[in-house]
C-alpha cells in the first residue's frame, strides 16, 4: 500500500526541533567556534574594544616604545576646557568658586593633580576642603588609562584628549596593543597539547570513568541478579532502596557523604569504637569517595534496566538450564549474562558518556581537590576554566577547547563500544526469542 | 528405569494442584499424561524433573529416592513446550550444553553430539542458531539436547503443540521411533488425545489433579471407567443422553430401548437415573435399536460424514458414516444404535 506522505508531522516536530537546536545543536556548534577564539572575561564575547591598561603599558615598554610617550599614556591631565567647565557647573561647588575658576583658569592645563591643587589654592574663592578640590579634579580630569573605546577613531580622540599626538605608525602600534577584543586563534589547541596539566587531568578522567563505570555496571548487575533470585517482596524493597540516591537531590546526597567522611563524622565515630583515630577520610581517600558517591547513583539506573532484562528471559530457558545440570552461577555465566549483552552494552556506553561529561558530584564533594588537581576531571576542568575561576580570567575560548575535546573523545568511545559489542549483529536478530 | 510416584501432592500456597497421586511407569515405557488444561499434568512433570519441589509424597527413579533432589542432580532430559533453546548458542553448543556443564572432554562431546544429531537427521544444522531454524527443526534440537546426556527419564511437555499440523504428524512417529531406539522411560504431557493414543504405551488421564484412569489407548477408548473419560477420549466425541430405567428399559423423551443383559444384571433399580453414551460409529442407518429424529447438522469430512440427530426430547446424538452423504439437513430419519457397544453411567458418573 502507498504510504500517505504529508508535511504535517514536520509541523508537530517543530517545537522539539527548535528546542534541540536551541539547547543542543547551537551550543555544540558555538562551543566549537569559541574553541578557536581567545575569548575570556577580559575580552568579553562582543565586538571590538580598545583599552590601555597597566598591562598594556608594561607590554609596550617591553617592546621598546618611547618611555616619555608611555609616561603620558599612563598620566592624567587636568584641563579647564569647555567640557570641564560645564562639568564644574553641574557639581555642587559654590557658584562663586566656579565663577572665579571660569574667569581665571579657563584654558589652563595641568599635568598632575598636585599642580592643579596649587593653582586652586591661589584663588580668592578657593575650594576650602580637600573634598571640594577633589571634586574639581574629578570634574575636569582626562585620562586614557582603563577607558574603553569602541572604535579606532574614538581611541584617537581619547589620545588627543590627553594631549598625545603621534605619528601614524606609532598610532597603529598603540591601537594594536590596546586592542582588547577577542581574536581568532588555534593557540588554544597548541596550549592544551603543551600544558603540563593536560596529562594529569586526562589520567584523572580515565581513572574516574573506568573505576566508576566498573563499580556502576558491576554493582547494578549484582543488584539485578540478587533481586532476581529473591522472593518478590524483598526484591521490590531492595530495588526501591537502591533508587533512593537517584531521587535524592544531589546537594543533599553529597552533603551526607561529606558528613559521613568528616573527622567528627559518622565514619570516624564508628571506627572510633575499633580504636581508629578520627580522620578527614574524604581528604585522605578522595578518589574512593568520588567513585562510591558516583557509582551508587549510577547503579540504580543499571539495576532497573538489568532487572527488567533478566525478567525478560523466558523462565523455560532457565528451567532448561537447570535440568541440563547448570547451577545458579553457571546459569548466570552461560545463559543470563550472554543474553543480556545488549542491555549491558547500552548501560556501559551510556554511563561512559555521562560519566565523562558529569562533574556535579565531584564539584560538590571535592571541587577537584584536595590540593592541586587531585580529583580534577576533564569536564570539571572545562567548567573551572570557562565558568568558575577564582584566580584569573574566565577563559571561555580555552574552556570551549576542553569541551570540544570531550565531545571528540565521547564520539570515539561510542564507536569503539559499538565495534566491541558487534552492534549490527545485536540489532539484526531477535535476542530473547525462539 | 522405572519411575514411581507415591502419594505425590503438590500445592502452590493454599491451592492444591495434585493430591495423593500414585503412578508407576515401567522401564522403557512411554506414558502420556493426558488431560484438559489446568488439570496438573505439567505440574506433575515439573515435580518429576525437580523444577518444582514436592509438597508431600515420594518420587522414585528405580530404587533411588529422588524426591528432594534438585534438577541438576537428576539426569532427566526435558523437552519444553517452548523448546527453550539457548538463543545465543549455536545448535551444536545447544546440544552440547548438558555435557559442557558436566565438563566432559571436547572429543567426547563431539562424538555424542554427532551421534544424536545423526539419529535426529540434523547434521547440517549444527552451525546455525535457534533463530534461523523452523519450528520442527527447533523441536528436534530440543529433543537432541534432552537425549544427548543419555537421561534416566525423558520428559516432554506438549512437545508438538507449537508445530503445524503436517509436522506434528511427522514428529509424532519420529519421537516414538527415537524413544523405542533409545529405550528411555518417557513421560509425555499433552492435552491432545490423538497424540497420547498414537505415541504412548499407556495413558494416564488426569482431571482436577487426580488420575481418572490409567490404561492402554484401547482400554481407555473401549472401557472408560467414567463419564469424564468417555467424553474426553474419542473424536468426534461421544453423545450422552440422561434418562431413567423403566421395566428393564432405558427411557428418555423420544427414545426408549431395552437395556442389554449385562446392564440388567448389574442391579439397576427401576426409576434410577442413568446416562447412556453412544459413540458416533455405533449409530448407523442399519443398526438394530431404532432411533428417530431430525438431522440438524451435517459436516462432510470427505471420507466420512458427520451427522447430528436431534430427538423429539431435544437430546442430540452424533453419527459418523463412511461413504457419501445419505440425507439432507432437516430430514427426519430413523436409524439404529448398537446398544451392546453403548456405555451406561450411574448418577455419580461411573460406568455400569
Amino acid at each position: 500500500m502507498e504510504r500517505i506522505r504529508s508535511y504535517l508531522p514536520l509541523w508537530f516536530m517543530l517545537p522539539a526541533s527548535v528546542a534541540v537546536a536551541l539547547f543542543f545543536l547551537i551550543p555544540v556548534f558555538m562551543t566549537f567556534v569559541f574553541s578557536f577564539t581567545t575569548m575570556s572575561s577580559d575580552t568579553g564575547i562582543l565586538g571590538s574594544r580598545y583599552v590601555v591598561s597597566d598591562d598594556t603599558i608594561r607590554t609596550l615598554k617591553g617592546s621598546g616604545m618611547d618611555a616619555a610617550l608611555l609616561e603620558k599614556l599612563g598620566s592624567r591631565i587636568f584641563t579647564f576646557d569647555e567640557a570641564g567647565l560645564a562639568a564644574l557647573r553641574k557639581s555642587n561647588l559654590k557658584p562663586a568658586v566656579v565663577k572665579e575658576i571660569a574667569e581665571k583658569l579657563s584654558g589652563k592645563v595641568y599635568t598632575s593633580e598636585k599642580k592643579l591643587f596649587n593653582a586652586l589654592k591661589r584663588l580668592n574663592n578657593r575650594p576650602r576642603s580637600f573634598k571640594d578640590r577633589k571634586s574639581v579634579s574629578r570634574s575636569i580630569v582626562q585620562t586614557l588609562k582603563n577607558r574603553e573605546f569602541k572604535t579606532a577613531e574614538e581611541f584617537r580622540a581619547g589620545l588627543a584628549s590627553i594631549g598625545v599626538e603621534v605619528a601614524e605608525d606609532v598610532f597603529e602600534n598603540l591601537l594594536d596593543a590596546a586592542n582588547m577584543s577577542w581574536k581568532w586563534t588555534t593557540s588554544n589547541y597548541s596550549e592544551l597539547m603543551a600544558s603540563d596539566f593536560t596529562g594529569k587531568i586526562l589520567a584523572n578522567t580515565a581513572f574516574y570513568v573506568f573505576f566508576t563505570l566498573f563499580f556502576n555496571v558491576g554493582f547494578a548487575l549484582l543488584l539485578a541478579l540478587a533481586t532476581f533470585y529473591m522472593p518478590s517482596g524483598q526484591s521490590k524493597f531492595f530495588r526501591a532502596v537502591w533508587l533512593i540516591p537517584r531521587v535524592s537531590p544531589s546537594v543533599i546526597y553529597i552533603m551526607l557523604w561529606r558528613w559521613l567522611s568528616f573527622d567528627n563524622g559518622f565514619m570516624s565515630y564508628v571506627l572510633g569504637f575499633f580504636g581508629v583515630e578520627p580522620e578527614n577520610w574524604l581528604n585522605e581517600y578522595p578518589w574512593t569517595f568520588v567513585i562510591f558517591a558516583n557509582g551508587f547513583v549510577g547503579a540504580s539506573m543499571g539495576m532497573i534496566i538489568f532487572a527488567s532484562a533478566v525478567v525478560a528471559i523466558p523462565s523455560d530457558v532457565l528451567h532448561a538450564a537447570e535440568v541440563d545440570g547448570a547451577y545458579k552461577w553457571q546459569q548466570i555465566r552461560r545463559i543470563i549474562l550472554p543474553l543480556m549483552a545488549w542491555p549491558i552494552l547500552f548501560i556501559t556506553t551510556y554511563q561512559t558518556l555521562s560519566l565523562m561529561t558529569s562533574f556535579e558530584y565531584i564539584l560538590l564533594l571535592t571541587d577537584g581537590g584536595p590540593g592541586f588537581f587531585t580529583t580534577e576531571v576533564w569536564a570539571l576542568n572545562a567548567y573551572h576554566t570557562a565558568l568558575s575561576n577564582y584566580f584569573g580570567n574566565l577563559r571561555y575560548g580555552f574552556g570551549a577547547t576542553l569541551a570540544v575535546m570531550l565531545v571528540g573523545v565521547g564520539i570515539a568511545m561510542s564507536l569503539l563500544y559499538l565495534r566491541l559489542f558487534d552492534f549490527k549483529k545485536l540489532v539484526a536478530e531477535p535476542q530473547i526469542e525462539n | 528405569m522405572e519411575i514411581r510416584l507415591e502419594k505425590f501432592s503438590k500445592s502452590f500456597g493454599p491451592v492444591k494442584v495434585i493430591e495423593d497421586m500414585d503412578l508407576t511407569i515401567g522401564d522403557c515405557e512411554m506414558i502420556a499424561l493426558l488431560g484438559p488444561s489446568g488439570c496438573g499434568k505439567t505440574t506433575t512433570l515439573y515435580a518429576v524433573c525437580g523444577i518444582h519441589k514436592v509438597t508431600s509424597g515420594r518420587i522414585w527413579f528405580g530404587d533411588k529416592d529422588v524426591t528432594a533432589l534438585p534438577p541438576q542432580k537428576k539426569n532427566v532430559g526435558v523437552v519444553f513446550q517452548s523448546f527453550a533453546l539457548y538463543p545465543h548458542l549455536t545448535i551444536y553448543e545447544n546440544i552440547a550444553f548438558p555435557l559442557r556443564i558436566r565438563k566432559e572432554s571436547n572429543a567426547d562431546i563431539k562424538k555424542k553430539v554427532d551421534e544424536v544429531a545423526g539419529v535426529l537427521h540434523m547434521e547440517t544444522l549444527l552451525d546455525r542458531r535457534p533463530g534461523q531454524l523452523s519450528g520442527g527443526q527447533q523441536q528436534r534440537v530440543a529433543l537432541a539436547r534432552a537425549l544427548v546426556r543419555k537421561p534416566d527419564v525423558l520428559l516432554m511437555d506438549e512437545p508438538l503443540a507449537n508445530l503445524d499440523a503436517g509436522l506434528r504428524l511427522e514428529m509424532r512417529s519420529e519421537i516414538r521411533r527415537i524413544q523405542r531406539e533409545t529405550g528411555c522411560t518417557s513421560i509425555l504431557v499433552t492435552h491432545d488425545q490423538v497424540e497420547a493414543m498414537s505415541m504412548c504405551d499407556r495413558i494416564a488421564l488426569m482431571n482436577d489433579g487426580k488420575i481418572q484412569q490409567i490404561g492402554s489407548p484401547n482400554d481407555m477408548y473401549h472401557r472408560p471407567e467414567n463419564r469424564f473419560i468417555a467424553g474426553f477420549i474419542g473424536s468426534p466425541p461421544i453423545s450422552f443422553a440422561d434418562g431413567k430405567v423403566e421395566d428393564g428399559s432405558f427411557v428418555t423423551p423420544g427414545l426408549r430401548f431395552e437395556l442389554p443383559d449385562r446392564i440388567k444384571k448389574a442391579s439397576v433399580a427401576a426409576g434410577q437415573n442413568i446416562t447412556v453414551g453412544v459413540r458416533p460409529e455405533y449409530l448407523q442407518p442399519d443398526f438394530a435399536t431404532p432411533i428417530e429424529g431430525e438431522v440438524t447438522f451435517i459436516e462432510s469430512q470427505g471420507r466420512e460424514v458427520l451427522y447430528d440427530i436431534t430427538l423429539a426430547g431435544g437430546q442430540v446424538f452424533r453419527s459418523i458414516q463412511t461413504g457419501e452423504q445419505v440425507c439432507k439437513f432437516g430430514d427426519r430419519i430413523r436409524w439404529g444404535i448398537d446398544v451392546n457397544s453403548a456405555f451406561f453411567f450411574d448418577e455419580k458418573g461411573d460406568r455400569i
